[in-house]
C-alpha cells in the first residue's frame, strides 16, 4: 500500500484503554443485578403489574447491552489469542449479530424508558381508569409491539449500517425520544406543583411551601443517567460515519471503550433508580436472599 | 513507514485491545490520521461533548427546580377545605393507632397525593362526612383501598412521586397528618368505584 506522507506525532490519540479486569467485572455486575430483577418479579405474584413489567423490559435491554460489551471483549481475546481470524465470512457475521444486539439493547432501553414514563403519566392523569385502560394484557401486547420492532429495527440497521441513511434516523430518535420523555415527565411534574399549591391554600395548612428540590434531582438523575451513558456511543457512531479521518474526530474515538464501559454502567445505575425504588421489589430481594441461607 | 508502524501496532502489541479491535469496524481501518498543524487542542471534541453535556444536564435541573418554586398559593373556596378540616380532625384519631400499617400506608400515602387530589376534586361535592365517620376497621382498609389502581403499581410510580418532593405529601416525618387525612377522605368514594382495587389492596395488605 502505498501511504502518503503522513507522519504520526508521537502525542497522536492512542486508544484508552479500560483494564478488562474492570470491563468484565462492570459487565458482570449489570447482567446479574438486572437478573435479579428478572428473577424476583417474576417469582413474585404481587409484582404482576405493568408497571413491573415495563421495568422488566428495561431490565433486559441492560443486560443485552452487558451481553453485547462483554460478547465483544471476549471476541477481541479470541482474536488477540488467534482462535480466529480478522476477516473471515464467520466473523464479519458474528459481528453483525452483535452490532443488531447493541442496537437491539439501545432501542429496547428507549423504548423501555418511554413505556415506563407513559405508564407513569396514564397514572397520574387518568388515575381512576387506569385499571382499565393498563390492563395487563395491554401491557404485554405492548411490550411485544415494542420488541419486535427493536428487533425488526436492529436487524435492519446491522444490515445497512455501512450506510448513513440508517446512522441518521437512528441517531434522531435518541434525542426525540429524550425530548418526549422530559415532557411527560414534567406535565407530571406541573401537575403535582399545582397540587402542592392546592394543599398549601388550605387554612390550616402549617407545612410552608419549599422548593421541590427533589423532584427535580429525582427527573434529573433519570434523564441525566440516560444520556450520560448512552450519548457518548452515539456520538461516536456518528463520528464515525461521518468523519472517520479528521483528527479531532479521531480523538474521541480513541475513548470508545470508555464510552462501552459508560453504557455498562447504565446497566448498573437504572435498576437502583427504576426498580429498587419499589419496597415490594425490595422486600422480594430480602426474601430471596434470606431463604438462599 | 507511519503505515508499517500501524501494522506493526496491530500485530504486535497484546496490551492493546484497540489495536486488535479495529478490524471489526472497517472504518478504522482508513489509515494513519495525521494529527499536525492542529488549532485547538485534540481532545478538544472529547472535553467539549462532555462540557456541553454537563451544561445540558445542569441546565435542565434549573428548568425543573425554576418549575417547582411554586408561587404564591391562590385562594380556593375556603367551604371545602374546612369541611376537609373537620374531617381531617376526626379521621386522624383513626388513624393514628394503626402504627403498623401507617407505617406502610403512610409510603402508599404519601405517595400518591397527586393522585388523590385528583379525586379530592372529583368528590369535593359528595358527602365526606357520613362516610368518614364509619369505624376504624374501615379505615384501615381505607389506606389501602383507595388506590385506583393497583397499589403496587402506585409504590413504584408514586415513588417518582415521592421523590418530586411534592412539600406536603412526601414528608417523610410523621407530622405532616394533613396530606394523609386528606388521603382517607377522598378514599371512600373511590372504593365503590372498583372492587379490583381492593382485591390488589388486599394483596398488599398480605
Amino acid at each position: 500500500e502505498n501511504i502518503s506522507d503522513f507522519s504520526l506525532n508521537v502525542t497522536d490519540c492512542t486508544q484508552v484503554v479500560v483494564p478488562e479486569e474492570v470491563f468484565f467485572t462492570v459487565a458482570a455486575a449489570g447482567i446479574l443485578e438486572n437478573l435479579l430483577v428478572l428473577i424476583a418479579v417474576i417469582r413474585n405474584k404481587n409484582l404482576h403489574l405493568p408497571m413491573y413489567f415495563f421495568i422488566c423490559s428495561l431490565a433486559v435491554s441492560d443486560m443485552l447491552g452487558s451481553l453485547y460489551k462483554t460478547l465483544e471483549n471476549i471476541f477481541i481475546i479470541l482474536c488477540k489469542m488467534g482462535y480466529l481470524t480478522r476477516r473471515g465470512d464467520f466473523e464479519k457475521k458474528l459481528d453483525d449479530a452483535m452490532d443488531s444486539m447493541f442496537i437491539l439493547s439501545l432501542l429496547g432501553s428507549i423504548f423501555s424508558l418511554l413505556a415506563i414514563a407513559a405508564d407513569r403519566y396514564i397514572t397520574i392523569f387518568y388515575a381512576l381508569r387506569y385499571h382499565n385502560i393498563m390492563t395487563l394484557r395491554r401491557a404485554l401486547v405492548i411490550l411485544a409491539i415494542i420488541w419486535t420492532f427493536c428487533a425488526g429495527s436492529s436487524i435492519a440497521i446491522a444490515l445497512f449500517s455501512y450506510e448513513a441513511a440508517t446512522v441518521i434516523p437512528f441517531t434522531i430518535l435518541f434525542p426525540l425520544m429524550m425530548f418526549f420523555i422530559l415532557c411527560l415527565y414534567v406535565h407530571m411534574f406541573l401537575l403535582a406543583r399545582s397540587h402542592a399549591k392546592k394543599i398549601a391554600s388550605l387554612p390550616t395548612s402549617t407545612v410552608h411551601q419549599r422548593t421541590n428540590m427533589k423532584g427535580a434531582i429525582t427527573l434529573t438523575i433519570f434523564l441525566g443517567v440516560f444520556l450520560c451513558c448512552w450519548a457518548p456511543f452515539v456520538l461516536h457512531i456518528l463520528l464515525a460515519r461521518f468523519c472517520p479521518h479528521n483528527p479531532y474526530c479521531a480523538c474521541y474515538m480513541s475513548i470508545f471503550h470508555v464510552n462501552g464501559t459508560l453504557i455498562m454502567c447504565n446497566a448498573i445505575i437504572d435498576p437502583m433508580i427504576f426498580a429498587f425504588r419499589s419496597r415490594e421489589l425490595r422486600s422480594t430481594f430480602k426474601k430471596m436472599f434470606c431463604c438462599a441461607r | 513507514m507511519s503505515a508499517l508502524r500501524l501494522i506493526s501496532n496491530r500485530t504486535s502489541q497484546q496490551a492493546l485491545s484497540n489495536s486488535d479491535y479495529t478490524w471489526e469496524y472497517e472504518y478504522y481501518e482508513y489509515g494513519p490520521v495525521s494529527f499536525e498543524g492542529l488549532k485547538a487542542h485534540k481532545y478538544s471534541i472529547v472535553i467539549g461533548f462532555w462540557v456541553g453535556l454537563a451544561v445540558f444536564v445542569i441546565f435542565m435541573f434549573f428548568v425543573l427546580t425554576l418549575l417547582t418554586k411554586t408561587g404564591a398559593p391562590h385562594q380556593d373556596n375556603a367551604e371545602p377545605s374546612e369541611k376537609r378540616f373537620r374531617m381531617n380532625s376526626f379521621v386522624a384519631d383513626f388513624g393514628r393507632p394503626l402504627e403498623s400499617e401507617r407505617v406502610f400506608s403512610r409510603q402508599i400515602a404519601e405517595e400518591s397525593r397527586s393522585l388523590f387530589h385528583f379525586c379530592i376534586n372529583e368528590v369535593e361535592h359528595l358527602d365526606k362526612a357520613k362516610q368518614s365517620q364509619k369505624g376504624p376497621s374501615l379505615e384501615s382498609h381505607i389506606h389501602f383501598q383507595e388506590v385506583p389502581g393497583s397499589s403496587g403499581m402506585f409504590e413504584e410510580d408514586l415513588n417518582c412521586l415521592t421523590k418530586f418532593n411534592i412539600p406536603n405529601f412526601v414528608n417523610t416525618e410523621q407530622n405532616s397528618s394533613l396530606g394523609e387525612d386528606d388521603l382517607l377522605i377522598s378514599e371512600p368514594p373511590i372504593i365503590l368505584e372498583s372492587k379490583s382495587v381492593m382485591q390488589s389492596s388486599h394483596r398488599i395488605l398480605d
